[in-house]
């Protein structure tokens, strides 16, 4: 029917990668999207070199968002803080590897949302501790 | 019976393919398609007689104005106003309402009164009566829907009292497609003395309107659902209201007489419309309401009756598929509904790769679908160019669907 709904990403919808909660994750946002109801709780944890260890999220919401995301879980694992400060919506559109129109775009940048969110959360959190 | 394979001809773009599909173009609530004729009129005019309208004294402009105003009599006896100065030209039914929210409004609304609205509105039918409410601290009140997305008229005798100054409520769902007992509600809104405005954006284009059958105060609509262009759409008011009410916006065209410090206004209807009106917009309206009025809006109405109870019987047997809203007979052309756990989004993308064009979302009825426990409907609208045979396409779609999200 459709490029943008191919097997690796009707995969990824059944078969959520990274699905759940952590205990005390280091990094942890939300993205929503209230007019199409999409909802992404993302969350991190960090190892002592300052790399991503472990991802996890749970969220409702269009096969593209949250095959995005599940996809993006995966992408980020062992990056640097710097690094996931760098990653671009282009880079997100990459992993995705499906053609998303402009009609779906916010659709698949919803995970990357949900990290920039989190990002804004800890560097103030870092700050205050200085 | 409407010849519904003329009326297609009328519409070139139901000729197109999408995907390569043949386009089912189901999306008609949000807005209709054009037909050759409303083309043909607005083209001619850019052609032929356009000109600025009112004032000017030469051939093109006194044209033009004859065009424009001839327009606003087609609509008057499209929906049967008592006189031509209660057709006021907005340009959509948004700004029809927020028209009267700003100068009715602002008049005749204080401190503790109600605004009685329902909880299958359009958010243009509750954004402008918040904005007043918090301004002149007065509250709004809902009359509340039963489950099976009727209005619930029980409620409306304990929610009607000498508080309400006004009721506001759609004639037709744009959801739920429910078509609500207008004439009722508006008898018992008079009869606490408050206003009835009705918000008409669903109903004016598929079946007969008669305002003074319904006895409404005011009826909002826009044009560009009823085979008209965009850009035009009318707010019809009771003459003495409008008599009393102050201008909404200043400018040309609305004056009678301009002084360094304070103004005079205008005559009925143009006290109302300031500045250069859509002109040619107009007059694609006047072609618009000639169109459907040579159909016959009984017939249409007959028609979309039809195709809909069909196309509601062919979807409701697909395994997972929910229609929101009442039984066929009690409803425009409008079928909401949700299918499996597909999100909406994605069922209309997929739709869209079949060549049937659906809107998914709340349909700005936020309010509502909180009341439905839903986020978000893929909606299926109908009109007087639509088939049974589009429905079908749209069942042996979903069907599709079922088979490649199979979650």
């Amino acid at each position: 029917m459709s490029d943008l709904y191919k097997e690796h990403i009707l995969d990824h919808y059944a078969n959520p990668r990274n699905w759940g909660r952590l205990d005390s994750p280091d990094i942890a946002a939300d993205a929503d999207d209230p007019s199409c109801g999409d909802q992404v709780h993302l969350e991190i944890d960090l190892d002592s070199d300052g790399r991503v260890a472990q991802v996890a999220f749970e969220g409702e919401g269009c096969i593209i968002s949250m095959a995005s995301t599940s996809l993006f879980t995966e992408y980020i694992k062992g990056k640097t803080i710097a690094e996931l400060e760098a990653i671009s919506e282009e880079d997100v559109l990459r992993v995705l590897d499906a053609p998303v129109g402009s009609g779906r775009r916010r659709c698949a940048l919803t995970p990357l949302r949900a990290l920039q969110a989190g990002l804004r959360k800890y560097r103030r959190r870092a700050q205050g501790d200085d | 019976m409407l010849d519904v394979e003329r009326i297609r001809r009328d519409f070139p773009i139901l000729c197109r393919q999408v995907h390569g599909k043949p386009l089912v173009f189901l999306d008609s609530a949000a807005s209709s398609q054009k037909p050759l004729q409303v083309l043909a009129a607005m083209e001619e005019t850019y052609r032929q007689c356009y000109a600025n309208v009112h004032r000017g004294v030469y051939t093109l402009s006194e044209e033009a104005t004859c065009s424009y105003e001839e327009a606003r009599d087609k609509v008057a006896s499209f929906i049967n106003a008592r006189a031509r100065e209660e057709i006021i030209f907005t340009r959509n039914t948004t700004e029809s309402i927020n028209l009267v929210a700003y100068t009715w409004g602002r008049i005749h609304i204080g401190p503790g009164d109600r605004i009685l609205l329902t909880e299958m509105e359009h958010h243009s039918n509750i954004v402008p009566w918040q904005l007043l409410a918090q301004e002149k601290g007065a509250e709004l009140v809902y009359l509340p829907i039963t489950d099976e997305g009727f209005l619930d008229l029980d409620r409306l005798d304990d929610l009607l009292d000498e508080r309400v100054k006004l009721v506001a409520f759609t004639m037709m769902s744009n959801v739920l497609g429910t078509i609500i007992p207008v004439k009722e509600i508006v008898e018992k809104a008079h009869q606490v003395g408050a206003i009835a405005l009705v918000d008409g954006a669903q109903a004016v284009p598929h079946m007969p309107v008669d305002v003074q059958d319904l006895g409404c105060d005011f009826l909002a609509f826009s044009g560009h659902k009823m085979c008209g262009p965009t850009g035009i759409g009318v707010l019809y008011g009771r003459e003495e209201l409008l008599e009393e009410m102050p201008p909404f916006l200043g400018g040309g065209d609305m004056i009678r007489r301009v002084e360094l410090d304070h103004s005079t206004w205008n005559d009925l209807p143009w006290k109302f419309e300031a500045g250069t009106p859509a002109i040619v917009e107009g007059i694609g309206l006047g072609a618009a309401v000639d169109y459907l009025t040579e159909i016959g809006m009984e017939a249409i109405a007959a028609h979309e009756q039809e195709v809909v109870a069909y196309a509601m019987e062919r979807l409701s047997a697909l395994p997972g598929l929910k229609i929101v809203g009442p039984p066929a007979e009690h409803r425009g052309g409008v079928i909401a509904f949700t299918f499996r756990n597909i999100h909406p989004h994605d069922l209309a993308h997929l739709l869209d790769l079949e060549g049937i064009a659906v809107r998914a979302g709340h349909h700005c009825a936020q309010p509502l679908h909180r009341r439905l426990g839903l986020v978000a409907t893929t909606r299926a609208s109908f009109y007087l160019y639509n088939t049974s045979e589009e429905a079908d396409r749209l069942a042996e779609a979903l069907e599709k669907v079922a088979r490649i999200v199979g979650k």
